[in-house]
């Protein structure tokens, strides 16, 4: 990637963040101690990220949790200040800039809300037009936009302490899109939501940055997100960046890969055989057709991880091989999680 | 500091301050135990003097003074240290600090509207009810004019400080203590609690050269004393203009390098 902010809306230069905290003796003896002497240590939250993004890309921000994805959120949007480094963000400095920087970003941390917790959602809009100053027309456009999306109206009316989280989520995601900034932060926004919520909250921000073309930065766990809504994605782990690339390269580390999990009945459970579950089911799937599917097999407590290409092999057929020779007991399905993505990459390399 | 911003975060304090009926019944009713409690107090306490004015004072005009501090105290005590200390704590605050204002003056607007809230409904009727009881103990006339910026002043110099002891919990991450110093100190050096007036001589001195006295003292004697010249109170306004620069410089600075500590909990 080159130096040159080439029209770049948001550009890290080898970012760190330290942290310092205290190193918390045991016991109450160690509390006593602690009052005396303290004994701090330094901890690496973010350590030398460096990335462009371009005005109206959709990026996901990944990484497990404490990667350091929200501690980077939280110097673009100029709460921090890095350690070493430097953010520019519209062309500001967030955070020597910051209120100059929050006129022009929206922010959305899913676990809490910026909305005014006793009154309904149209006041928290109201008060948010005029601490932003957006026009009247401009307001106004914004909320027709909205009812284009989503049913507003019931949403409005309703204090926010009333809400479901779906709904406060979504109102909140509403509130940070009003002043029509050019960057929303979106910090975990799927966090303990269902299926239904979690696709409706998808589906308004792609619309939103589809019309507005606002520039998207959304960090989570959660894959799924991702794959919904960004194109490209960049990993963090442990404070570093892993991966930065587009969402089809990614594909390319976890294709349709689902873990199917299965576990066996005890009570039917063959006590004569001395091979483990896990060898036994190997060698029963070195029998079958499509056998390059499937990427792993390994036992994790009482259930059996089975990691399936579902491209190259599907898992009902996988099943139906297993349930010719061993009772099930029960099975899940799971999407592949961030965890093993970052393993796979990991290895991959 | 954009006029549009300030009256709408005014306008949404009033508006979550009314939601809450209950507290402010219980306010008042709390306020009438506090009353009795202090009106048994000074009542042994001037029943044990040989003379009916006590220090240039008489019984109505303690009480009057007590229960008027007590409804400013109402007015501008709005808990500022602990909510800072708890948005602190539970990282809250991040949703402040990405508001395109300065923090100062957003947490002092967002909480304008409860001390004006505070204003109608415990002061304005605390008013009235005394001046009928005492049969017009409280002068009204020029004095009024004069109350009112002393009691914006004072407010401003209350918050400042608040928000002093409320940024010390950006390093400290808890509030109880250090608030509850705070409170003590204010409430006895600034005359809410005993009049200065009381004081002994030491203490007096000590006191006027202290910032509390301009928070209760002052707006309380503009507001109850008949006999202050104009130019006396000029010099108390002045005198507290002093103390709303010193705290707005002080709280500035130290916020500005306070801030840099932040580390934001949680998420």
């Amino acid at each position: 990637m080159t130096k040159e902010k080439n029209g770049a809306v948001i550009s890290l230069g080898n970012i760190s963040k330290e942290f310092r905290t205290l190193n918390r003796r045991e016991g109450l003896k160690g509390s006593i101690l602690d009052l005396f002497s303290r004994n701090y240590k330094i901890i690496k939250a973010v350590n030398g990220i460096s990335f462009d993004i371009q005005p109206g890309e959709k990026v996901g921000l990944l990484g497990p949790n404490g990667a350091g994805k929200s501690t980077a959120i939280k110097m673009m949007s100029g709460v921090l200040k890095p350690t070493s480094g430097e953010i520019r963000v519209n062309g500001v400095i967030p955070y020597n800039n910051r209120t100059k920087n929050a006129q022009n970003i929206g922010v959305v941390f899913g676990q809490r809300t910026q909305l005014w917790w006793a009154l309904p959602l149209i006041e928290s809009f109201k008060l948010l037009k005029d601490i932003y100053l957006i026009e009247d027309a401009d307001y106004k456009n914004m909320l027709e936009l909205y009812k284009s999306i989503i049913d507003l109206e019931p949403l409005l009316k309703k204090p926010v302490r009333q809400m479901s989280l779906g709904q406060r989520t979504l109102s909140d995601i509403l509130a940070s899109f009003l002043h029509n900034p050019k960057v929303v932060f979106l910090d975990e926004p799927t966090i303990g939501l269902d299926v239904s919520m979690k696709s409706k909250i998808r589906e308004l921000v792609l619309e939103l940055n589809r019309v507005r073309n606002t520039t998207v930065i959304l960090t989570t766990h959660d894959i799924g997100d991702v794959d919904a809504l960004c194109e490209r994605v960049i990993i963090i782990d442990k404070g570093s960046k892993l991966y930065d690339n587009s969402i089809e390269e990614l594909k390319h580390f976890f294709g349709s890969y689902r873990t199917l999990k299965i576990m066996f009945d005890k009570k039917a459970y063959n006590e004569k055989t001395l091979l483990t579950d896990v060898d036994e089911l190997q060698r029963l799937f070195g029998g079958i057709e499509h056998a390059d599917g499937i990427v792993s097999v390994s036992k994790n407590e009482e259930w059996i991880d089975i990691l399936v290409d579902e491209d190259k092999c599907a898992v009902v057929e996988l099943l139906s091989v297993v349930r010719k020779y061993k009772k099930v007991a029960d099975i899940k399905l799971d999407e592949i999680s961030t965890e093993e993505v970052i393993k796979r990459i990991y290895e991959g390399d | 500091m954009k006029l549009r911003r300030c009256l709408s975060l005014i306008r949404i304090g009033i508006m979550e301050n009314l939601q809450w009926r209950l507290s402010i019944i219980i306010t008042f009713l709390g306020n009438i135990v506090y009353l009795v409690i202090i009106y048994s107090l000074w009542n042994a306490i001037y029943a044990s003097s040989p003379a009916d004015t006590v220090n240039g004072m008489t019984f109505t005009d303690t009480m009057v003074y007590l229960v008027l501090a007590m409804t400013i105290f109402n007015i501008l005590n709005l808990y500022i240290v602990w909510e800072m200390g708890r948005d602190i704590q539970s990282g809250q605050m991040i949703i402040n600090l990405i508001r395109p204002m300065e923090f100062r003056s957003y947490m002092f607007f967002s909480s304008l509207g409860g001390n004006i809230v505070h204003f109608f409904m415990v002061f304005i009727p605390t008013f009235i009810i005394v001046n009928i009881i005492t049969g017009g103990a409280i002068p009204i006339g020029l004095n009024l004019v004069f109350f009112l910026p002393a009691l914006i002043f004072a407010l401003i110099i209350y918050y400042f400080i608040d928000f002093l002891i409320g940024t010390v919990c950006l390093y400290t991450e808890s509030t109880w203590g250090i608030n509850i110093a705070k409170e003590v100190t204010v409430l006895l050096l600034s005359g809410a609690m005993i009049p200065i007036a009381f004081f002994p001589d030491g203490l007096k001195t000590v006191a006027a050269y202290l910032p509390f006295q301009a928070i209760y003292n002052v707006p309380l004697r503009i507001l109850t004393e008949r006999d202050l010249s104009v130019q006396e109170r000029f010099f108390m306004l002045g005198v507290q203009l002093i103390w709303v620069a010193v705290f707005y410089i002080a709280s500035g600075l130290f916020w500005k390098k306070s801030i840099k500590v932040i580390t934001v909990n949680g998420g």
